[in-house]
């Protein structure tokens, strides 16, 4: 038990260590921060995906995408959401490109640093965009982006759009 | 299957939580002049509600609840080979 209390806190202290760049980096580099970690993102998503499963199908690729993360032991759940009356859970813009609702529940962020006075939609956040952005130009051969609509306190809302 | 409850009593009618929901599952009674839970299913359980409501009238049963790291010996095992 000591042990794994051990492990705890040093994953903690981890976490808070990563906090501590973000917020020491967003000042200093601005919009530039955010570019970095959604450029470290988008290449752990490509690397992740590397041996993934080719799809055309978004609601097959965002599967694939939940596996990968599940392999690599991130366990950072996500489902696809619709509103009520909303009839497929995929919709598309006047441009052509394909909109796909997700939920996140639990995350690195909210996770570890929420409680510890951590802001939600930093650069640690655009991570995520960026290793979705990574995994689906892998995976589908696609430009993908991850907007964040809404960051709660017990799950975020994000609009993935994949230009088609 | 998640359940979202607005104490009737309670509610002050001052829309905060029509306006934190992404989701539009609120409505606002313009005769009682009350907050009413109209979309249960469209909730994703953010949970913003209940913390903006200033009277503390949202609650919600049956919903995922987020654990943190330090909380969750499941998570530490898995994360083991990071650390």
């Amino acid at each position: 038990m000591d042990e794994i209390l051990k492990k705890r806190r040093t994953l903690q202290e981890t976490m808070n260590f990563m906090a501590a760049l973000s917020a020491g980096i967003e000042p200093i580099l601005g919009r530039g921060a955010n570019s970095m970690t959604m450029s470290a993102g988008r290449k752990l998503g490509r690397s992740f995906s590397a041996k993934a499963k080719r799809t055309e199908d978004l609601m097959q690729a965002i599967d694939e995408v939940r596996n990968i993360l599940e392999a690599n032991n991130c366990l950072w759940g996500f489902e696809p959401f619709k509103p009520k009356s909303q009839g497929e859970f995929v919709t598309y813009t006047p441009e052509g490109d394909a909109q796909l609702l997700l939920v996140f529940r639990d995350c690195m962020i909210r996770q570890a640093l929420l409680r510890f006075g951590h802001p939600q939609q930093g650069s640690l956040c655009n991570m995520m965009y960026g290793f979705f952005a990574g995994a689906l130009e892998a995976i589908m051969g696609k430009k993908a982006t991850l907007e964040i609509k809404h960051a709660g306190e017990n799950s975020c809302l994000k609009l993935l759009t994949v230009k088609m | 299957m998640l359940e979202m409850t607005i104490h009737e009593k309670a509610c002050r009618g001052c829309q905060l939580c029509l306006d934190v929901c992404p989701t539009d599952c609120f409505t606002f009674d313009e005769v009682t002049q009350k907050a009413q839970v109209a979309v249960v299913e469209n909730c994703i359980e953010c949970l913003s509600c209940s913390f903006i409501c200033p009277s503390l009238a949202i609650s919600h049963k049956n919903h995922h609840q987020v654990k943190n790291f330090y909380r969750n010996i499941e998570f530490s095992r898995r994360m083991e080979k990071f650390l």
